[in-house]
């Protein structure tokens, strides 16, 4: 199994994770399962820095931006503790990507998102239009998608990648529900659950132009959600969309 | 099985023989459209090149034991293998005798049919399946590590196939494989990056098997990660297939 369309994935990673054994994270070895199967590029947010330290996990992504041209794009993963510091690392690597990429974790960094803290941040990524990808998780009251529809209002200018979607069936339908109601929403499908005909949902109830591929590696397996994409009831243009367009245009790229 | 159906992504499927370990079959009160019926279950199978499937019904996961087990018998096709489903108790294990089981599944939790785990409660039952080779299987997800550890040293010859065990689960699955050589597991959640290739590379291929979650998960994600593993094509072989049919006894194909 193979991409027959160079993938274009919103969401990736590079470190490593302290919940269980990593296997095969080194760029080198990521660039390898890339090629494998067709990923053209990935986006990246330091897993470093989700867990322990934006700092040293952002600097950590501009080497490897810098070790593999083309092949990566970077997140700049902020935490809205201390107050303050997030700001800091937006400009510090604002050189990343424009229109800025930006990562937030409110489950690891133990602040919701719509809290007070988030929002000089949501306020940068609105006025740059930037692309903000957001880890969810089905009802959560750190970052459950039911919270993100008054901040999507709020900031109309950031493009919002509801990460895993929630991850179980709820938590996709809560997101959908996000993305029919906020057109600067979007469907970020990587995650460990890979539920038959919620893809085919996803394009039914909101087209495929706000559906985006995202692996989760080298967190998660990409040939998971490869296969999901793949063996989809989706025409072959909307896989496109899916594997690449839609991400590309969300970069300016297209 | 009709090749015009099989998933172009996965055509080298149909080479594989594939058995699926972890199947259910029937209404569910739970995942409402999900859920399917005997004909569209098969036809889902076509799809992906699944050649047959271990199955258990999913009325006698969330309502009745005997009642599900009836279902399944009723709704047995060639390609299924019944996971016959059971509890400790004395009509149950005379029912499963007439059964004539390859492999029964049980399930502990509260939410479910609510027994110990514990030999006092459930020893009888291991006893059963030990004597007669009969394949448990169990989801990890209804059992604790430290709970299915007791299992396995009150019971050295069980054979378990542990379902769903999770891509966080290598801290503790990997000790529990080299100590206990009756333990298996399926891929279905085992889904880490690169973590089914690099257990295949470790550790050989003898310990695992092809596994989806059908209906409730698409089997293009685990057959994905099947298809892309670099690993041999014996090794390959013998999770799709033969590692199960071998648990189960020699079943036709």
């Amino acid at each position: 199994m193979r991409s027959p369309v160079p993938v274009v994935d919103c969401h990736g990673h590079i470190g490593t994770h302290p919940d269980f054994p990593a296997y095969k994270i080194c760029p080198q070895e990521m660039v390898r399962v890339m090629d494998l199967l067709n990923i053209e590029s990935l986006a990246i947010t330091s897993t470093r820095a989700c867990y322990n330290d934006c700092r040293r996990g952002n600097k950590e992504v501009e080497d490897v931006l810098r070790q593999y041209p083309g092949r990566f794009r970077g997140y700049i993963t902020v935490n809205p503790n201390p107050e303050g510091e997030a700001m800091v690392q937006l400009e510090c690597f604002s050189h990343f990507h424009k229109p800025p990429l930006i990562k937030f974790h409110p489950d690891l960094h133990k602040y919701p998102v719509h809290g007070p803290k988030y929002l000089p941040i949501w306020d940068y990524a609105h006025q740059t239009h930037a692309v903000v990808l957001v880890h969810t998780w089905d009802s959560d009251p750190t970052c459950g998608p039911p919270l993100f529809g008054p901040i999507a209002r709020r900031f109309p200018g950031a493009r919002i990648l509801l990460g895993h979607c929630g991850v179980t069936w709820r938590g996709y339908e809560q997101s959908i529900e996000i993305a029919r109601n906020c057109p600067n929403t979007f469907l970020d499908i990587s995650g460990s659950q890979s539920h038959r005909t919620i893809l085919e949902h996803c394009v039914n109830q909101i087209g495929d132009e706000r559906v985006l591929f995202g692996s989760d590696m080298p967190y998660l397996e990409a040939a998971m959600v490869l296969g999901r994409v793949l063996t989809a009831r989706i025409s072959d243009e909307s896989k496109a969309s899916i594997l690449r367009h839609n991400f590309l245009r969300l970069l300016h790229e297209a | 099985m009709s090749p015009s159906n099989l998933e172009p992504a996965f055509d080298e499927a149909a080479s594989w023989n594939l058995i699926d370990a972890n199947v259910h079959l029937g209404h569910s009160g739970v995942h409402g459209e999900l859920a399917l019926g005997k004909s569209a279950l098969l036809a889902e199978m076509d799809r992906f090149g699944i050649r047959q499937a271990l199955v258990s019904h999913f009325t006698a996961e969330e309502y009745d034991i005997s009642e599900g087990n009836a279902a399944l018998a009723r709704d047995m096709d060639v390609r299924f293998v019944p996971a016959w489903s059971a509890s400790p108790e004395a009509s149950i294990l005379k029912e499963l005798e007439q059964r004539k089981p390859k492999a029964v599944r049980l399930w502990f939790s509260p939410l479910r049919h609510n027994f110990s785990s514990a030999p006092w409660s459930a020893g009888e039952l291991y006893d059963y399946l030990q004597q007669r080779a009969i394949l448990m299987v169990v989801s990890r997800e209804e059992l604790d590590w430290d709970a299915l550890v007791v299992i396995l040293k009150d019971f050295p010859k069980l054979q378990i196939l542990l379902l769903d065990v999770g891509y966080r689960s290598d801290r503790y699955l990997l000790p529990l494989l080299q100590r206990f050589p009756h333990l298996y597991f399926d891929s279905t959640s085992y889904v880490a990056h690169r973590q089914f290739e690099s257990f295949v590379e470790t550790h050989g291929p003898e310990r695992i098997v092809f596994g989806s979650r059908l209906p409730l998960y698409t089997p293009g994600a685990a057959l994905g990660v099947l298809a892309t593993a670099r690993i041999s094509d014996e090794a390959r072989l013998a999770i799709a297939g033969s590692n199960l049919r071998r648990l189960l006894g020699e079943l036709p194909s």
